[in-house]
């Protein structure tokens, strides 16, 4: 049996079991290096597009 | 000769001063009027507040800005506006009492043509009994709002932090202070960097981190929360809000009204109606926001105060301000110019305007008391109206008084947020968020009242790239470094 820490946290209260919890794949994501990277040039281009369109 | 006075020197008023300063020729006067000898970039306070960075990195010097750009510059705070002048002279006027090292209490009248009111808020700490005296942070607690602030709570949360490593489990309770507080984004970033020093320093598992704010439901943010699209779903913000929480194991108390803080407790009201008390070791809880309680007087010095300002201490402005309630709401209730309606000569930018009503949905207890969030005027809108503000007044000054006034109506423009939810070069993450409009507008974008093309939230590391570099570009645009002006608001 493989305890999956990142589901451990639906047991400690409702509020948290209604909830969603992101999984050991999602969350090493955040924080890889090379995909950041690319979300990083996404995300500017995004926030100048919004930013063109306030000004 | 014209003069411009600018009242206050934050984001908004900073902008307004610069821009008019670059636009208007040498023959007209730009004052700005603040008491405060320091810029502030107030959304790296948290990094402050969590050790992060010093004071020194988030501030610098007012002076020597406003010496290069030829802008008078008065450490004062403003008292009073006299739009009609006094019995011997009809040039408006106000009254600023000094600040300045060696001027402290001095009074001086300022006359104007043209005044732009961007004193940003009073930190009504004194709002909640034992949160604070009138704008001063009581003992209890902590705060993120000042520099200052920020820097004596990273002191008192490395004590809490020392005390986890000897063995002592610690409570730490953060949110907003009052049924009625707004800044619900900048006591997010709080908690989850307080979380994440917490796991770095190894005492995760001895400190408790309990959420308590006034929102309806986590995610709203001041702003009725946002739908973004993610997987191909059109989700509410409250989902991936409750998610992140759940994750980092951090409790949460929402649609609370902090009625009193006592040492080391506090006392809530729920939007139910029933009571509850928390204790906490170390707490950072956002004051509700006022007006800084300018006051107006006539040319008979009778008080006109009420003319000018909303009962909140806000200027009112070309906002519907008769609303009415919250079915007939609609995005054309919010200002376009910021023009006050009776004089003119006058606007108000930033957190300063009165806004017609608040974005989420207004709710109340059945004891009649109002929890609800008041409206975010974050950075990016700030900015925006603050250079439409100045760009209005420059062309009045200019072209005279028949010119057409810029436009910058917060349900018509976006925003651009990113909330840290921990620092760390390799290992931080932000939630980088754009939400378009910043005020929804049911009838444009029935359903969600935005545009989900152009609204959307992301939590990584590349968010905190973006918010670590912001930091720098917008403290190099303040301090009117070459290419200032390329930098958008």
């Amino acid at each position: 049996m493989s305890i999956k820490n990142e589901e451990v946290n639906f047991g400690k209260s409702e509020q948290f079991n209604l909830t969603m919890i992101p999984g050991k794949f999602a969350r090493s994501m955040r924080t890889c290096k090379i995909f950041q990277l690319f979300r990083f040039i996404v995300i500017n281009i995004k926030m100048l597009v919004v930013v063109r369109k306030s000004h | 000769m014209s003069r411009l006075i600018i009242m206050g020197g934050g984001v908004s008023g900073h902008t307004a001063a610069t821009f008019a300063r670059k636009w208007l020729g040498k023959d007209h006067e730009v004052v700005v009027v603040t008491p405060n000898s320091q810029w502030n970039w107030i959304p790296s306070n948290i990094w402050v507040g969590v050790g992060q960075m010093s004071k020194k990195d988030v501030t610098f010097p007012l002076a020597p800005v406003y010496k290069k750009a030829k802008i008078d510059y008065r450490q004062a705070k403003a008292v009073s506006i006299h739009p009609n002048g006094k019995a011997d002279s009809d040039n408006s006027y106000i009254t600023i009492e000094y600040t300045e090292e060696g001027k402290e209490g001095q009074t001086e009248e300022l006359s104007y043509d043209y005044l732009i009111n961007a004193t940003g808020p009073k930190l009504n700490f004194g709002a909640t009994p034992g949160l604070g005296e009138g704008a001063n942070l009581g003992e209890h607690t902590v705060s993120v709002c000042t520099a200052d602030h920020a820097e004596h709570a990273s002191h008192e949360l490395q004590k809490i932090f020392e005390k986890a490593k000897a063995g002592e489990r610690q409570k730490i309770l953060v949110g907003t202070g009052h049924g009625m507080c707004t800044c619900q984004g900048a006591a997010f970033e709080y908690i989850f960097n307080i979380e994440h020093e917490a796991k770095k320093a190894g005492v995760r598992d001895m400190v408790d981190i309990k959420w308590i704010s006034n929102e309806s439901f986590l995610g709203d943010f001041g702003m009725g929360g946002l739908h973004m699209k993610v997987g191909g779903y059109a989700v509410s913000s409250k989902l991936f809000a409750e998610s992140l929480f759940a994750e980092r194991n951090v409790d949460w108390i929402v649609g609370a009204h902090v009625s009193k803080v006592e040492a080391g407790n506090i006392h809530y009201e729920l939007l139910d109606g029933s009571t509850g008390e928390e204790s906490f070791d170390f707490s950072m809880l956002i004051p509700p926001f006022a007006g800084v309680g300018l006051k107006a007087f006539d040319k008979a010095g009778e008080d006109i105060t009420d003319t000018i300002f909303a009962p909140n201490g806000f200027m009112k402005v070309d906002a519907n301000y008769a609303a009415g309630a919250y079915e007939n709401w609609k995005a054309s209730d919010w200002p376009r110019t910021y023009q006050n309606p009776t004089y003119s000569n006058m606007f108000a930018c930033g957190i300063a305007f009165a806004p017609p009503h608040i974005i989420s949905k207004p709710m109340s207890s059945p004891n009649g008391t109002p929890i609800n969030p008041t409206p975010p005027r974050t950075g990016m809108p700030s900015g925006i109206i603050g250079k439409a503000v100045a760009h209005s007044v420059c062309d009045l000054i200019n072209k005279g008084e028949s010119a057409h006034l810029h436009e910058a109506s917060m349900a018509e423009m976006g925003a651009a947020c990113v909330a840290s939810a921990g620092k760390g070069v390799f290992n931080g993450t932000a939630a980088a968020m754009t939400v378009y409009p910043v005020v929804p507008d049911f009838e444009k974008y029935p359903g969600t009242g935005r545009d989900t093309d152009y609204t959307f939230g992301e939590i990584g590391l590349a968010g905190h790239w973006i918010k670590h570099i912001l930091h720098h570009l917008f403290i190099y645009k303040a301090k009117l470094k070459p290419g200032w002006t390329l930098i958008p608001e």
